[in-house]
């Protein structure tokens, strides 16, 4: 276990080299979320209420998947990929520790650099712009700690299987890309989930990708408390420990196709 | 040199760049379907949004539909032209650049020949078939006159959207870094202008008509088409302007970019 802790501090520690790419990237996650708010005051001005949001939730729900893009990786990230590309994947292959295991760890070190050097000042910066709705309970902040680290892991499962297609294939970018694509619409990022049509949206929120964003937005907004809390938080534990399992039944198919060369 | 050899050695450059991304034919195809894809998806949370609410600050689906289609046919075309400039702060940060001001030819001309990106055509895809169902939504009585304006502006915003990205390539000759904060005027000028600007603050929505014309790649073309008054007050015959303010972004492009590369300093490395 103390060697994946070192491993996420590391991961960690080598983002905060990157302070300028970070202010940059707020600087765009700032005027996005501006861009995509704006849109909401229109709409919420046809009507003052869409599926049980009203337009302070709405701007909340904004604002946090706008902070969530980096945390959970929703737009992916190719370093698995690469190395498989590049060979250097048998080098990791050999280490005394779990592959998978080690490639999470580094996702939850950068996982908890970006909810704290990103979505805390693009959440902040919402409150400033627009006023956002703060949870009223305080077990609320306890349900969200969980729930963002479940997604955490939701979201690095999938990434990581698009990413080990490239053992398979020397595009792995292109069917990830593909992946992460449906993966965004269908995570809750692009409109809440609650707004889609009731025929399509108990198959939304049954995917595993209503888990990477929506339901943490969800807890943050208090719209499941209690024994509703408990089934969203159960379903994002359920498909984070499926995919997991799938990605490590990939890795032991994966690594039987390995072929070192020498040299 | 002649014009016409410039014409002939540009499409000699991007067709070997071309020829390079059909190698992988699976891959490419892929990624075209990628791109279509991405913005499909877009489209349909505005569908989406659209199930749920009658109107957009009073602008109906079809007509939102039609800004959205202009804007991703000018924004592919710009952004399919201008991939050689996506490699411009690459080249400056490995000294790559200097190689390029050795050469007999103009530096904007070997930039914008280096790749033509094609899988980017897919979003061009996208917007015609949202623009073609989006005009027979709103049933829009086609003169020649509005014809013309909807061909002039799907070029004149793609004028603007392509100096919009020389401007940007620009950019990077002072800042050496990537183009992050870039990306937030190109592809938030996509977002921008997928959207009535009507929903817009006065502030925002004056910035983009008077100083980064953004409201001439199609919102006030669309208004035309549209018959509908500007709430800013400019005009019918606005819609008319677009070739017009292209060729002043164009202007301001070509004077940034020929600066940028005056103050070239090699990185030295």
């Amino acid at each position: 276990m103390r060697v994946y802790l070192e491993i996420g501090k590391r991961a960690f520690q080598r983002e905060l080299v990157y302070r300028t790419k970070n202010l940059a990237g707020l600087f765009t996650n700032a005027c996005f979320g501006y861009l995509r708010a704006v849109p909401l005051l229109a709409a919420f001005e046809a009507r003052g209420d869409i599926a049980g949001y009203n337009l302070q939730d709405a701007l909340t729900w904004n604002w946090t998947v706008q902070a969530l893009i980096m945390v959970v990786g929703l737009w992916g990230g190719w370093e698995v990929a690469d190395t498989i590309r590049s060979g250097d994947v048998v080098s990791d292959l050999s280490k005394p520790f779990s592959f998978l295991g080690f490639w999470l760890a580094r996702d939850y070190g950068r996982a908890i650099y970006y909810l704290l050097f990103r979505a805390l000042p693009v959440v902040l910066i919402g409150q400033l712009l627009f006023g956002l709705r703060w949870p009223h309970h305080a077990i609320t902040w306890a349900a969200l700690a969980v729930s963002l680290a479940l997604a955490v892991s939701i979201g690095f499962a999938f990434r990581f299987m698009l990413n080990l297609a490239a053992f398979w294939t020397t595009d792995a970018r292109g069917v990830g890309g593909l992946g992460l694509i449906a993966s965004t619409f269908l995570s809750g990022f692009l409109i809440p989930l609650a707004f889609f049509p009731d025929w399509l949206r108990p198959v939304v929120q049954a995917l595993p990708f209503a888990g990477i964003v929506q339901t943490p937005a969800d807890v943050f907004l208090e719209r499941v408390t209690g024994w509703a809390l408990m089934g969203a938080l159960g379903q994002q534990a359920l498909w984070a420990a499926l995919l997991l399992g799938a990605a490590q039944g990939l890795v032991v198919i994966a690594t039987r196709r390995v072929v070192v060369q020498g040299g | 040199m002649p014009l016409r050899e410039y014409w002939r050695l540009y499409w000699r450059l991007v067709g070997a760049s071309a020829r390079g991304q059909m190698q992988y034919k699976a891959s490419f195809l892929l990624a075209t379907a990628g791109v279509f894809a991405a913005n499909l998806f877009d489209f349909g949370a505005l569908l989406v949004l659209y199930h749920r609410i009658p109107h957009l600050a009073g602008w109906s689906l079809g007509e939102v539909a039609l800004l959205w289609g202009m804007s991703a046919v000018s924004f592919a075309l710009a952004d399919t032209i201008a991939s050689g400039f996506d490699l411009v702060p690459a080249m400056i940060r490995q000294g790559d650049f200097d190689r390029l001001l050795t050469r007999p030819l103009g530096a904007f001309f070997q930039t914008i020949a280096a790749r033509l990106t094609l899988r980017r055509l897919g979003r061009i895809g996208q917007g015609l078939v949202i623009l073609a169902v989006a005009q027979g939504e709103v049933a829009i009585p086609w003169t020649p006159g509005k014809l013309a304006v909807l061909m002039v502006a799907l070029a004149a915003g793609a004028a603007i959207f392509f100096s919009v990205y020389i401007l940007g390539a620009a950019y990077a000759f002072w800042t050496v870094e990537g183009t992050e904060v870039v990306n937030t005027f190109t592809y938030g000028g996509t977002t921008m202008t997928s959207y009535p600007l009507d929903i817009f603050h006065g502030w925002l929505r004056r910035f983009v008509t008077f100083i980064f014309p953004l409201a001439f790649v199609n919102y006030y073309p669309a208004l035309y088409l549209l018959e509908r008054p500007d709430p800013l007050g400019l005009p019918a015959w606005a819609g008319w302007l677009s070739p017009l303010v292209a060729t002043l972004c164009c202007v301001v492009a070509a004077w940034g970019w020929s600066f940028g590369v005056r103050h070239y300093q090699s990185t030295g490395s």
